[in-house]
């Protein structure tokens, strides 16, 4: 059995918030102590609302940020420590904007031939070769390679970010909300792309979103990220048929399927927002669980990892 | 049923791009119309020209704008005023970007009454605070004297909804109003446009591209594609048996779960949305459409698939049978 391409043991992320000029800066644990694997050739699904810390995690994984403790371990090699080119090689981004992460005044070509000037040994032909080969696996044109990011529609773009990220022929792949920028029929083409790719080349896909609807079609497995923790992650048909945390169920019951007739579901979750620089004792859904117990306002909950999955609750 | 509003053949031109060309839409007395579409198709600009908001250059053409049974398409400028924010109010994606920071929520929302009806300020701030507890918010005398920055996102959207309802509208348009937010607090605010609408009998144009709030809150739908209304059907009609190709590419795109298997790919519209200039005939589809042939670059009739139904395309309604689905 191989390493699992990607493993975090015990990984935690505080940030120091300034709020107002007198007052002392709070403590925001943005990741709190997240241990979890994901196989080589797996879809991991990371699901939660804004502010819960998937962001942040996909930067951890990606080396673009420090953990404040425990360790990232890509392909069984501790990400701290490893050199920058070779961490290139083997862990890439997609960013969800892809107006925003394309360098506007470059060309096409350049931009997806940048890793590679970055890894500084391959040059010239080869350089070429591989960039017209990564172009022509997301479906852009030699011709479309030639042009300025302006000059594309949004799911083009995306596209032109996705063969930046294999031109370097990583092995894992972290997209942070891929399509959320996206319109329905641009996002069903760079899904369709996405999943292609991953069966082509053997890839494995750390995949960030809100929209559940789209996780459940592309990870095989689910994890459910509430201020900073995991708390609840189970194979792809097990969570979506079985939820076991009451914010999994609130989170499947909020997504909107285009069946009329059905009208807006009451989710139930009141309207106290979770607040990261704020993290109430015991478990820290209860304030807007809606069938919590009075233990859950005192007594964290354990993790109850068994056959099914991992669930972080009292009641489960 | 009474139109509320009824907007014929709007066409709209930005300098060489025609925008909105030759679109109906009527939002009757206590229904939700969902205009649905992807980005460039014309749905803010339509909704724009209800209120006489267009962008600077934009130029705007009907044949016939009523609003409650009276012609608003000629009003000038200084009558436009007078109905925005009171008898028609808008909401938009970004509260952040239409709630002025400078100012708390409490002045924002009482100015809307001291403008439209001179109310005495004491007497607008009972109003304001009644309006933000009746939009779900806890502690409405508290966030009167707060700032849009010290609210959530959900938060904001609610001030924004009870701010358009100061003047008791008659139809409010709301454009991508669940868009930047969380999926839970979606369904919240959802819920709570349904009920407002219920209890106020609001008529209300909801933009929007997501199909699912569109099934789970629309009386009646209208498709836009490049400037124009290519099906318009009651909800139900519309999802049962959607008839114009792009309709049912659409619902094709969207991911259901437990609908498609995973790794099996979705169904997808190939191309891109084409830009529409002035003189342009046909189907502004055509280029992506699976069904497109000789006759989709003629005159495009339009027909009524049933009664409410309607379809603007070359092929016979009836023509691929049951919604793809």
């Amino acid at each position: 059995m191989s390493a699992p391409a990607i493993e975090l043991r015990g990984l935690r992320r505080e940030f120091r918030v300034r709020q107002g000029m007198f007052a002392a800066p709070k403590q925001v644990i943005a990741v709190g102590d997240v241990s979890f694997e994901v196989p080589a050739g797996s879809v991991l699904g990371v699901v939660g609302e804004s502010g819960c810390g998937k962001s942040t995690l996909a930067r951890l994984i990606l080396g673009l940020l420090e953990p404040t403790a425990g360790e990232v371990l890509v392909d069984g090699q501790r990400l701290s420590g490893m050199d920058r080119r070779a961490r290139a090689r083997l862990i890439q981004p997609v960013f969800q904007d892809p107006f925003a992460s394309l360098n506007p005044k470059r060309r096409i070509r350049d931009i997806v031939a940048m890793p590679l000037i970055a890894q500084g040994d391959i040059g010239g032909a080869e350089r070429d070769r591989r960039v017209a080969e990564a172009l022509e696996r997301v479906g852009l044109s030699r011709e479309q390679g030639m042009r300025f990011p302006a000059q594309l529609s949004g799911g083009q773009r995306q596209r032109v970010a996705i063969a930046r990220a294999l031109v370097l022929r990583p092995r894992i792949v972290v997209c942070d909300e891929p399509t959320s920028a996206l319109d329905v029929s641009v996002q069903a083409q760079i899904l369709n792309l996405l999943a292609e790719l991953r069966r082509d080349l053997g890839l494995t896909y750390l995949f960030i979103s809100h929209n559940l609807a789209v996780v459940e079609h592309i990870a095989s497995e689910v994890a459910v990220m509430y201020l900073g923790r995991i708390v609840e992650r189970a194979g792809s048909e097990a969570l979506f048929a079985a939820p076991r945390h009451p914010y999994t169920r609130a989170l499947l019951a909020s997504v909107l399927t285009p069946e009329p007739g059905l009208g807006v579901p009451d989710v139930g979750l009141g309207d106290v927002m979770p607040d990261p620089a704020n993290i109430p004792p015991g478990c820290r859904f209860h304030p807007r669980c809606p069938v919590a117990i009075p233990r859950c306002a005192t007594e964290t909950p354990k993790v109850i990892a068994d056959g099914r999955g991992l669930v972080e609750c009292h009641l489960a | 049923m009474t139109a509320l509003l009824e907007m014929r053949d709007l066409r709209v031109t930005i300098g060489s791009t025609a925008a909105v060309r030759g679109a109906t839409i009527t939002v009757n007395k206590g229904e939700t119309h969902c205009l649905v579409g992807e980005s460039g198709c014309g749905k803010s600009i339509s909704a724009l020209s209800v209120m006489n908001l267009l962008p600077r250059g934009a130029k705007r053409e009907t044949s016939a704008l009523r609003f409650a049974g009276e012609e608003i398409g000629r009003y000038t400028e200084r009558q436009m005023e007078r109905l925005r924010g009171d008898r028609m109010a808008m909401i938009f994606q970004e509260p952040m970007t239409s709630l002025n920071p400078a100012y708390t929520v409490g002045s924002q929302m009482t100015e809307v009454l001291r403008r439209h009806r001179s109310t005495p300020r004491a007497q607008a701030v009972d109003r304001a605070a009644e309006l933000l507890a009746r939009v779900g918010i806890t502690a409405p005398g508290l966030r009167l004297g707060q700032f849009p920055h010290q609210l959530s996102g959900g938060l904001r959207q609610r001030v924004m909804i009870a701010m358009a309802l100061m003047c008791d509208p008659e139809l409010l348009i709301a454009d991508e109003p669940t868009t930047a937010l969380d999926v839970t607090v979606q369904a919240q605010i959802l819920r709570l446009l349904a009920t407002l609408q219920q209890d106020l009998g609001l008529g209300i144009l909801l933009i929007t591209h997501d199909l699912g709030v569109v099934a789970r809150i629309a009386d009646r739908v209208s498709v836009m594609y490049a400037g124009e209304v290519v099906e318009s059907a009651p909800t139900a009609s519309l999802f049962a048996t959607p008839e114009h190709p792009y309709t049912r590419g659409l619902l094709t795109c969207v991911p259901v779960p437990g609908k498609v298997k995973r790794d099996e790919p979705l169904g997808s519209i190939p191309g891109i949305v084409p830009r529409i200039t002035p003189g342009f005939t046909g189907c502004g589809f055509r280029d992506r459409c699976p069904e497109a042939h000789a006759a989709c670059t003629g005159a495009i009739p339009r027909q009524a698939v049933s009664a409410e139904h309607e379809l603007l395309c070359t092929l016979k309604p009836g023509w691929g049978g049951k919604a793809a689905a």
